[in-house]
């Protein structure tokens, strides 16, 4: 260890949060399912139905305001959306310390519950809650965030990405989105928002719902953010952007369940930009590689990328091959902050398709043919 | 509530019986412990557990761990601390409860309300506590809330000067510092940015020490206002202590216990001591002796030690002396030292881990050896 040292105050140092962390075992963590949605689009309904929902599971609920809600659970945390800024002098670096505080003694107790639902208010903006996750120590060590769900309203859920651009944070930060009220809004209207989720967040899928009826295996469970588990993940990952390929432009059709609606749509639609969405600077860009990366040369440009536009870098992930390492590289940041860590080996060598590298950028002003050309980059020589 | 555990197994066979088996006794409850506090008369110590059940110890009946008195506090325990009264504790839990425990074991609530009650400290002239963003203080008696001051935000630390007059509170961006008996109802605010997590008075009023979000120590010197950043932690401090005179302030938080100078102008400009390093072993707890230079060190792994501090800082090899082994030097799995205290007069030491045990040794003079449990019968120092 570095010796402390005691100095003058007026000397702040700068240490930088972007340094990558160990793969974060699965292990004992406990999961824990962030639950975003602009006002009025269901997410206590949603909640609801996650609770009284048959699978033998216990939840710790935390909650904002648990006054009104009525929730029948008896694990229910009041929070306060306590939002700072850590010290380093980093605008987007900042956290929840009520989440802190709260998370840190539900988790002593680890053992009577399965996993920890937070809902965060409306208005809420989901960066410092995933940024909890990175930065204490004590959440790092004993919860693994799951999954940010955010649900949105079909009918009005247009209207409030133009109006709140909180809104537009909530669907860039997804890792699933809930189209919500699907029974009230025509399909043109479906149609219309999906194309405005898919140009915010290329990744997440999709699930229409009826009242917050989703398949419970659709929110929980889903390892977003678990480096170990985004193997069991990874098919679906990368399929995405292929299966983008082949179902483009076709007209909508029913898969084996009707739930999902993620190959409907354009990954990379950039076409289909909607001038009230464009303003809000977010989007969403997805990059695939089939030649294998120098993990130097990766590791050099993430890293100068992330300090110089992390405060635009909503979210970026990463499922990355190397040349001479036949283990893949899974990759994750949120504006600065930053870990990777490599998987076990496939079992059974894994399907087709191993050696490619994708990772997907969400964020505000980004230039998508510059990263493209920075990614490219990093092809070993 | 479940009854607690049968006491645990002794240190296996093969290791040297420890302080802790020939003077003490140690026992395991169904949850973490998460605070240990000594009554002002020095005939009690007590524990609370995470579930909110207190363990009771009477300093005479200390080796006889079935005299040991459970009583049932709260729906989850937060904080405790010694209670203005000579003979009882003060107890706070997440069922918004703030409780008075008398050494017989007869409880009365002394504040009911809906948020958690995170902080509780006392004087032998007042109570207070923490909710929220609230600080409550009262009288001695616990029947008459004379203050209720408001904070910018959520409470982390709460504390009482030597003499009573000043009541310290931590927060976001700061510390504010009350006067007890002020009509005025405005704190001096002790400015700096980020987020404090756990705050200490000098016993001599002489500073203010806040724990920080990033790894690091900051303070403020009372008289003056002058602020002194302490860096350098691999890991976030989670306990400080001052030496009795105030020599040195003793934290947590490396591999070592971690001491300031906090005379002859340090600790600004003067590198901290660091002793009692186990290779590999952090330290989780401290608490210095109310009276002798004696430190007492908890680490990660179940480890406790006695340190003297008394030749510092020209003697850098203190005299330690180990009074349980933990899991790691084939003593008892019994995690993390998270507590420790002192009884008033620094006869007996309390201890509680992360894994729901509790330990009480006697460290007086005349204490009688337990007979000998292995035929060498010789304790290890």
């Amino acid at each position: 260890m570095t010796s402390p040292s005691a100095s003058p105050s007026e000397t702040v140092s700068s240490e930088t949060s972007g340094e990558s962390g160990a793969l974060a075992s699965a292990e004992g963590k406990v999961p824990v399912t962030v639950l975003t949605g602009f006002l009025g689009a269901g997410k206590t309904t949603l909640l609801n139905h996650i609770l009284t929902a048959e699978h033998g599971r216990k939840y710790a609920v935390v909650v904002n305001e648990f006054g009104e809600l009525g929730i029948d659970n008896d694990l229910v945390v009041d929070a306060d959306e306590e939002v700072f800024e850590m010290n380093n002098g980093c605008i987007c670096c900042t956290v929840r310390g009520d989440l802190i505080r709260v998370m840190g003694r539900l988790l002593r107790k680890k053992d009577r519950f399965d996993g920890i639902i937070v809902e965060t208010t409306g208005l809420a903006d989901p960066a410092p809650v995933a940024q909890t996750f990175f930065v204490d120590e004590t959440v790092r060590d004993k919860a693994r965030l799951d999954a940010v769900v955010t649900v949105v309203d079909a009918v009005n859920g247009l209207e409030t990405l133009k109006q709140q651009p909180e809104a537009i944070n909530q669907i860039a930060f997804a890792d699933v989105i809930i189209l919500n009220k699907c029974d009230l809004a025509s399909e043109a209207q479906q149609q219309a928002m999906f194309r405005a989720i898919r140009q915010l967040n290329s990744v997440a899928p999709v699930h229409k719902a009826v009242r917050g009826d989703v398949r419970l295996t659709d929110v929980l469970d889903r390892g977003g953010f678990d480096l170990n588990r985004a193997l069991a993940n990874m098919p679906a990952f990368l399929e995405e952007g292929e299966g983008a390929h082949h179902h483009a432009h076709e007209p909508p059709h029913d898969h084996e369940h009707d739930h999902d609606c993620q190959a409907h749509g354009c990954t990379q639609d950039h076409d289909h930009a909607h001038d009230h969405i464009s303003d809000s600077g977010i989007s969403s860009h997805s990059f695939t590689l089939t030649e294998p990366l120098d993990e130097k040369r990766f590791q050099a440009w993430i890293g100068l990328l992330l300090q110089e536009k992390g405060a635009d870098i909503l979210r970026a992930k990463g499922i990355l091959h190397f040349r001479g390492e036949p283990r893949r590289f899974v990759f994750q940041a949120v504006h600065m902050m930053a870990e990777g860590g490599f998987l076990p080996p496939a079992k059974g060598g894994g399907k087709g398709g191993d050696e490619t590298s994708r990772l997907v950028f969400i964020g505000r002003h980004l230039n998508g043919a510059e990263l493209q050309r920075g990614f490219e980059r990093c092809v070993a020589a | 509530m479940p009854a607690p555990s049968m006491p645990s197994m002794p240190d296996t066979p093969s290791a040297p019986p420890s302080l802790l088996q020939h003077r003490g006794a140690e026992r395991r409850y169904d949850s973490p412990i998460v605070a240990t506090a000594a009554s002002r008369d020095g005939q009690s110590l007590c524990a609370l557990t995470a579930d909110g059940e207190a363990v009771l110890v009477n300093c005479e009946k200390l080796r006889q761990s079935e005299e040991w008195q459970v009583v049932e506090l709260h729906e989850g325990g937060i904080c405790l601390a010694t209670d203005s009264q000579p003979g009882s504790f003060l107890s706070g839990g997440e069922d918004g409860r703030v409780m008075r425990l008398q050494a017989d074991g007869r409880s009365e609530e002394l504040h009911k309300g809906r948020g958690w009650v995170d902080c509780v400290a006392s004087t032998p002239g007042n109570i207070a506590f923490s909710v929220k963003k609230d600080v409550h203080l009262c009288n001695a008696a616990g029947d008459e809330t004379l203050k209720v001051l408001p904070h910018p935000s959520a409470l982390s630390g709460l504390a009482f000067d030597a003499k009573g007059r000043r009541l310290a509170a931590s927060h976001y961006n700061g510390v504010s510092l009350w006067f007890v008996k002020s009509r005025d109802a405005k704190p001096r605010l002790l400015e700096w940015k980020g987020s404090h997590i756990g705050l200490i008075i000098h016993p001599r009023d002489e500073a203010v020490v806040t724990s920080m979000q990033e790894n690091e120590l900051h303070g403020w010197r009372l008289p003056d206002g002058h602020n002194m950043r302490m860096s350098g932690y691999p890991r976030q401090v989670r306990s400080m202590s001052f030496t009795p005179r105030g020599r040195w302030l003793a934290t947590s938080g490396a591999d070592s216990a971690i001491l300031w100078p906090f005379f002859g102008g340090g600790p600004m400009g003067k590198p901290p001591a660091e002793f009692a390093r186990l290779p590999g072993l952090f330290v989780t707890c401290v608490a210095a002796h109310p009276r002798e230079e004696i430190l007492a060190i908890g680490y990660e792994d179940g480890t406790l030690v006695l340190a003297e501090t008394a030749g510092l800082p020209d003697d850098d090899t203190p005299r330690l002396l180990p009074l349980c082994q933990g899991a790691r030097s084939g003593g008892v799995a019994r995690g993390a030292i998270s507590t420790l205290a002192f009884s008033a007069g620094g006869e007996m030491l309390m201890f509680g881990t992360e894994e729901g045990y509790v330990g009480v040794l006697d460290l007086s003079a005349g204490a009688q050896a337990a007979p000998a449990s292995s035929p060498s019968g010789s304790a290890p120092v």
